[in-house]
């Protein structure tokens, strides 16, 4: 029994931060030491919705572009996770994957802005795109290899020996035992890009308007019930991903 | 197989830069401009946070100019730095069109960009309805003491208030003796952003300290700012052990002040819009016992310009949007409290009747103070270095000590 | 099958970006590219070299990284060492994913709605009788020590930490480890301490070090919860990058190459050690 509530306790931790926001999003005038605020408006998702055309391209841009960042970082990661656990130095490789975190997602965009510009390619979705995919790549090969072991390498490997064709062994053994990492792989490559601000703004110059853009825009208006509201519709996409994916990224045997 | 990946990257770069279309010299009428305009898209990069400005220009704006003109307005959320740091960035990079068009920019903005020679002008005597501009006031022909010239249209005019809670702070500090009387007795209670708004404030109290109204006008003077400044700073530090957090960290932005000014944690906070006040107790941000003041050193009136990027394709669509954004129609709207409450740019006395008495009728502030009230303690924008001196010894002076 | 050669594509990704963007960056620092440049000076090399706010800020961000990798770590540890192979399992599932889904700056706003002077923390305290004031709340946000930049962090990396600690737990096959480990007779703390512990950690060192790097060059976090001075990197840097002084451009590309530097020597240490690690741990063997 005990160790149940244990886990209850945990979920109704991690659920509090959704249903916080929730309920800014509804507050008014919410003044120290009040515990609860003193008024309470629909204002915030009435503005929202007002603006719905606005938010709706923002949306699709930002799960276009997401999805995209998504698929083709983990899909390359993993590729590339393969390719150099086959090279004979393949960890030192690697390390290289380590690189583009000696800068900052702001640092390196600020960095790399000239060359955008140069090539054309900022206030773009195609340079948004290529610029989230400088970040998400190399993490995408991190984890892939960490996940990539030399056990899995050699259950292919088996495979093979005894007559699969590459396809089926990538369609049978690798899909079986990677499945649940390249669900978290994707997620977590999937995030990076939702989540992406100052690497947007730099490259897109504002005109990529991704949903993290519209939401600061409402952070940035210093209303805290506008904030919550804009807040609740970027983390909302993202649980629904969580719950959509429940099966292939709760993987538990 | 191998080569896949060169392919993707020629198709990226063969996506990049697209034609050149509509460089080339622009009509010398205004009917040729409009004639022009007709079909262009104009990007905007505008200060978006705020959402009675948004909805003004995103519902009232952006529609109308797309009915009249034919003109699709795209707006861009950016503020100045913003601004300067993409032309900056296009610049560098020899780009030959800029991505935005139109900026709303002011003082340090236009000083900055006129550094690297990024506007497009002289342009704003070409507009038809720039004769209702009142040029001659200083506080809209001149920006940080930086003659316009025809670089930049005023579009807006604001005065700085001081913003306080009347049901903690019963009267407000109205001279710096009393507002250090009053922090030593309620402690913990001011502070000021780090930004522009909070520099705003330094300024006043520079200003004060210097004899008050024109004592700093003009070009930058360094001895003055030496000797001004010192005070200043001397003057702060006997401030500071009363300050929120004993003075030792300031909020880095404008939201977080009103934030904590909202949950009572602060009995103050400021803003640039003298008529703000009224639009965040509207929003239920504020508590309605929110009220708006200039103290008796004064506060700084400035106004808020829109400039035209020297690379843009769309020159003309950009002067009829903001020939537009000061017609009478587009200023008085923009002038109601319930609306967004912005000052017009334009010169009352000389205006036509009808219109004068359009702008006078105008629906009444509620707390917000009356322009006429504070105008007699508004004070000119100081040369833009005094704010960049200010910025960089506030660090040293006050916060690293 | 197994083709060798050069991972080209590997490279055009990973390096080639940072090869440009750090060769840009020290360009610019030294006065040779910008509009404003004025040909090669180490004028903006030495001031940011002799600023207070570098050394503060560099001081700082280390302080956080280290202080939040190594209570996430401890707690995602503390999880699955406790639920082990379930760790991920009904209730918990949820409860370790769900917070994935908030953003650093949502993060860094309900942080400063909770711990905030006029926060909820502080109401409660006001509702139980501990404070009169807002003034009698600790400053755990805006402090000199980022304590709410460590908490937001903390939150943030510790479900992510103990997802990732739990699958490599099923992926490395610790359980069967230790269940051998035990037949052999080694007691249940000594197997997590000798055995499972040191498993994970070697295991996940890289992601564990390179959530150490997020950390350290987090941005949205602090820019909300950090103090004036010491303000973290990523945070000087940029208000170097858009503050109103344009002569202070170049200083952001010295602290951004500079930034560069530190954290390819931190990650050239790390190999290095660990190749002494190895190369000790064979010939131990």
């Amino acid at each position: 029994m005990k160790p149940r509530l244990g886990s209850a306790l945990l979920f109704l931790l991690a659920l509090f931060p959704f249903a916080f926001l929730l309920l800014l999003s509804v507050s008014q005038r919410w003044v120290y030491p009040d515990l609860l605020p003193a008024g309470w408006s629909l204002r915030p998702w009435g503005d929202a919705l007002g603006r719905g055309d606005d938010l709706g391209v923002a949306l699709l841009t930002s799960l276009l572009i997401a999805l995209t960042v998504g698929a083709v970082g983990t899909l390359l990661g993993f590729a590339t996770a393969r390719r150099l656990s086959l090279l004979p130095r393949g960890r030192r490789w690697l390390r290289l994957a380590y690189l583009p975190y000696v800068f900052a997602p702001v640092l390196l965009a600020a960095c790399l802005q000239f060359y955008f510009l140069r090539l054309g390619l900022s206030g773009r979705v195609a340079g948004v795109l290529l610029a989230q995919l400088f970040i998400v790549y190399p993490y995408a090969v991190i984890l892939a290899s960490s996940f990539y072991t030399s056990r899995l390498r050699d259950m292919e490997d088996l495979a093979g020996t005894l007559g699969a064709t590459p396809v089926e062994v990538a369609r049978t053994v690798s899909w079986y035992l990677l499945r649940g990492p390249l669900a978290i792989v994707f997620f977590q490559s999937f995030l990076i890009s939702w989540f992406e601000y100052g690497l947007t703004l730099l490259i897109g110059v504002g005109k990529v308007a991704t949903l993290p853009l519209k939401v600061f825009q409402f952070v940035n208006e210093a209303n805290i019930f506008y904030a919550a509201m804009a807040a609740s519709l970027l983390v909302v996409p993202p649980v629904l991903l969580l719950w959509i994916n429940k099966r292939l990224l709760f993987v538990t045997r | 197989m191998r080569g896949w990946w060169i392919g993707l990257l020629l198709l990226l770069l063969a996506c990049g830069e697209e034609q050149d279309t509509s460089a080339g010299e622009l009509p010398a009428d205004w009917d040729g401009i409009v004639a022009a305009a007709r079909g262009q898209t104009v990007d905007w990069m505008m200060w978006a946070g705020d959402p009675l400005i948004n909805d003004y220009v995103t519902s009232y704006v952006a529609p109308t100019v797309r009915e009249r003109y034919g003109i699709e307005l795209n707006v861009i959320p950016g503020q100045g730095s913003q601004i300067v740091q993409l032309l900056l960035g296009e610049l560098e990079a020899g780009r030959e069109r800029s991505e935005i068009d139109l900026g709303w920019i002011n003082g340090e903005t236009f000083y900055q960009l006129r550094q690297i020679d990024g506007l497009y002008g002289p342009w704003t005597e070409r507009l038809p309805n720039a004769r209702y501009i009142d040029f001659d006031n200083p506080f809209i022909g001149t920006d940080f003491q930086q003659p316009i010239a025809g670089y930049e249209l005023p579009w807006g005019n604001v005065q700085m208030t001081v913003i306080y809670d009347s049901s903690k702070v019963a009267t407000p500090p109205r001279t710096r003796a009393e507002l250090l009387a009053f922090v030593r007795a309620n402690p913990g209670r001011l502070t000021w952003p780090t930004e522009f708004t909070g520099l705003t404030f330094l300024k006043a109290l520079l200003i004060d300290i210097a004899g008050g109204g024109q004592a700093l006008s003009g070009d930058f003077n360094e001895a003055d700012y030496a000797r001004y400044s010192k005070e200043l700073w001397a003057y702060v530090n006997q401030l500071k052990p009363y300050l929120w957090r004993e003075g030792r960290t300031f909020p880095e932005t404008l939201a977080a002040l009103h934030q904590m000014f909202a949950n009572g944690e602060l009995w103050f906070t400021m803003s640039n819009n003298d008529v703000e006040v009224d639009n965040k107790i509207g929003e239920g941000l504020f508590p309605a016992t929110a009220r708006a003041y200039v103290p008796d050193f004064g506060s700084i009136q400035n106004s808020h310009y829109l400039g035209i990027t020297r690379l843009s394709d769309d020159k003309a669509a950009a002067m009829v949007v903001a020939n537009f954004l000061i017609s009478p129609e587009a200023q008085l709207r923009k002038a109601d409290p319930a609306v967004w409450g912005d000052g017009t740019v334009y010169a009352l006395d000389q205006l036509p009747d009808s219109l004068r008495t359009a702008f006078q009728n105008l629906p009444g502030r509620v707390h917000a103070p009356q322009r006429a009230a504070i105008q007699a303690n508004a004070l000119q924008e100081l040369a833009p270095e005094y704010m960049i001196r200010l910025a960089e010894d506030f660090r040293t002076q006050v916060i690293n000590r | 099958m197994r083709r060798r050669g050069i991972p080209w594509l590997f490279l055009l990704l990973a390096v080639g970006p940072v090869v440009l963007g750090l060769g840009y960056a020290l360009l610019y620092s030294l006065g040779l590219v910008g509009l404003l440049g004025r040909g090669f000076t180490l004028e903006h090399w030495g001031a940011v070299v002799r600023s207070a706010d570098f050394w503060g800020a560099l001081g700082l961000s280390t302080f956080i990284a280290v202080v939040t990798i190594t209570l996430s770590t401890a707690l995602a540890l503390a999880a699955v060492l406790r639920w082990q192979e379930h760790t991920l399992r009904g209730l918990r599932t949820y409860a370790f994913y769900l917070p994935l889904a908030l953003p650093a700056t949502v993060m860094a706003f309900l942080i400063f709605q909770w711990l905030g002077d006029a926060g909820l923390l502080s109401r409660l305290a006001f509702a139980l009788g501990l404070t009169n004031s807002t003034t009698d709340f600790p400053s755990l946000i805006n402090d000199r020590w980022g304590t709410g930049i460590i908490v937001a962090h903390t939150l943030m990396a510790t479900p992510f930490l103990t997802i990732f600690l739990a699958n490599l737990y099923r992926s490395e096959r610790v359980r069967e480890v230790s269940q051998v480990a035990a037949t052999l007779g080694l007691p249940p703390g000594r197997v997590a301490r000798r055995l499972v512990i040191p498993l994970l950690l070697r295991q996940g060192r890289s992601t564990l070090l390179l959530y150490a790097v997020f950390v350290f060059s987090s941005y949205e976090i602090p820019l909300l919860l950090g103090s004036q001075s010491p303000a973290m990197l990523s945070v000087l840097t940029i208000r170097k990058l858009q503050r109103y002084n344009l002569a202070d451009i170049p200083q952001a590309y010295v602290i951004s190459v500079l930034y560069a530097l530190l954290l390819v020597a931190v990650l050239l240490l790390w190999l290095g050690w660990s190749r002494y690690r190895r190369n000790t741990a064979l010939h131990e063997a």
